[in-house]
């Protein structure tokens, strides 16, 4: 076991950790506001946008990610829509975060009674308001731990962007042992970073949690 | 005029009937309390009044209104009706001057710098001006009832519905409530009530509904509808509530 040749590679470890950290980061954003527009859709009147949201879930949560990064990496082009790598990876994983945050939030809206919304109503509040002030902040709340699992679930999915050639940090570390030969130390190593992010956004989340979520449980 | 028309209103879930016509008046500055068994119809009637429901035929008009829950005014009109609800119905994510303050603000009745003022303003009218900064969690039902009724009146309503406030609390925690609607009485606030506490209905209302089966059944000034009921309904409904 030598780890000393994979010293020379730091700058590329980095460099792939910080575009992984972006991928996630940015399908993450992406992904959130599909859930929450998505969860208002399936809980809304109109129909037909209800079968669409319906059909979206079912498409991306029934066929593997990996797939999906390679139909807007490599389909798309052919009708005229052609993406980077980085750009494609986003895409596909936001629409994958996406498609798990719209069950996770919808879940989360219809834990909030009906007698919240009512009271909302009889204070004189437009349907936006009691959505926004009554409803939205503790169905994000119930939600949480779901999003935030779900999260380092696309944290570490990330890595299938590295069949696109997207230079996170998968594809760095096949890049550095095609190189020296380590596979073993390579690895470890960006295991030990993977971990490494895992755990620090899941402290960073315990974090926000404490700060946005003050109020106390119900007993 | 009187400032509550309810004329032949009826409404059906499903396939039960649950008001089959009902028509009452409420005056300006009247008591007015609903009784009778569960199922016939008391809560529905109240929801029906502010448009939480919607009537199926009739008419139900508040200052000279009509209410359906299509109104094009609806939100305005929900400003002038309070209500107050068997469960509180708090918002569990908002401190009590936030829960009392959020739909002032919202609807521009109070600006940012006065909005504190009002919140002490109607808590200390329901004895709570303490628990301003405490989260509706660290209240006693009775508490948050209280403040529930204060976030009411912090839109300033002309008329206050009641909907069974006591029935979720421990009898020791009721007496706490009813000082506060009966202050409220005494200020001359328009309230519609559906209770089961048969004391303040005979102690504070001006007005007795009995309603039974769907119908108003009876009704009249307390003395004489506890002491004489009318129907053999109503007399077997006050034995039992006793």
């Amino acid at each position: 076991m030598n780890f000393l040749p994979l010293w020379r590679y730091q700058n590329q470890l980095i460099d792939g950790a910080i575009i992984t950290l972006e991928l996630t980061v940015i399908s993450a954003l992406a992904g959130l506001v599909i859930g929450i527009a998505g969860a208002v859709a399936l809980k809304g009147r109109i129909t037909p946008l209800r079968w669409l949201v319906r059909g979206y879930i079912e498409l991306f949560r029934n066929t593997p990610s990996l797939i999906q990064i390679f139909i807007v990496f490599f389909v798309l082009p052919n009708f005229g829509l052609k993406l980077p790598a980085f750009e494609a990876a986003a895409v596909a994983l936001s629409l994958y975060f996406g498609a798990y945050s719209v069950e996770i939030i919808r879940a989360g809206l219809d834990s909030i009674p009906r007698s919240q919304v009512e009271a909302g109503q009889c204070l004189g509040l437009s349907g936006w308001q009691v959505f926004r002030h009554i409803i939205l902040p503790p169905a994000l709340r119930n939600a949480y731990p779901a999003v935030t699992s779900q999260f380092v679930l696309l944290l570490l999915g990330t890595s299938l962007a590295s069949q696109v050639a997207t230079d996170e940090l998968f594809h760095v570390a096949g890049f550095i042992e095609s190189r020296t030969y380590r596979s073993f130390e390579v690895y470890a190593v960006i295991c030990a970073v993977y971990f490494a992010m895992a755990m620090s956004f899941k402290a960073l989340f315990a974090v926000i949690a404490l700060a946005a979520f003050r109020w106390p449980r119900r007993r | 005029m009187a400032l509550v028309e309810i004329r032949d209103v009826r409404k059906t879930f499903g396939k039960i009937e649950v008001l089959k016509g009902v028509s009452l008046d409420v005056e300006e500055g009247e008591i007015v309390t609903i009784i009778g068994r569960s199922g016939s119809g008391k809560s529905t009637l109240l929801r029906c009044i502010n448009a939480l429901e919607s009537v199926d035929s009739g008419e139900i008009r508040v200052e000279g209104q009509k209410v359906h829950a299509k109104m094009p005014d609806l939100k305005k009109f929900r400003q002038r009706v309070g209500i107050v609800f068997q469960a509180f119905n708090l918002f569990p994510h908002l401190k009590v001057e936030r829960n009392i303050t959020l739909a002032p603000l919202l609807t521009g009745r109070v600006e940012k710098a006065k909005a504190r003022v009002l919140a002490e303003d109607v808590l200390t009218r329901v004895g709570l001006a303490d628990k301003i900064d405490a989260w509706p969690e660290q209240l006693s039902g009775g508490q948050q009832q209280r403040v529930a009724i204060a976030r009411c009146l912090a839109m300033a309503p002309h008329l206050m519905l009641f909907d069974e406030v006591t029935s979720a609390l421990d009898p020791e925690l009721v007496g706490e409530v009813l000082k506060v609607m009966e202050a409220m009485a005494e200020q001359g606030m328009t309230m519609i009530l559906v209770t089961h506490e048969m004391g303040f209905a005979r102690n504070v209302a001006d007005r007795i509904v009995f309603m039974h089966q769907g119908r108003v059944w009876e009704q009249g000034p307390p003395a004489k509808l506890f002491a004489n009921p009318g129907t053999p309904e109503l007399k077997s409904f006050i034995a039992s509530a006793k």
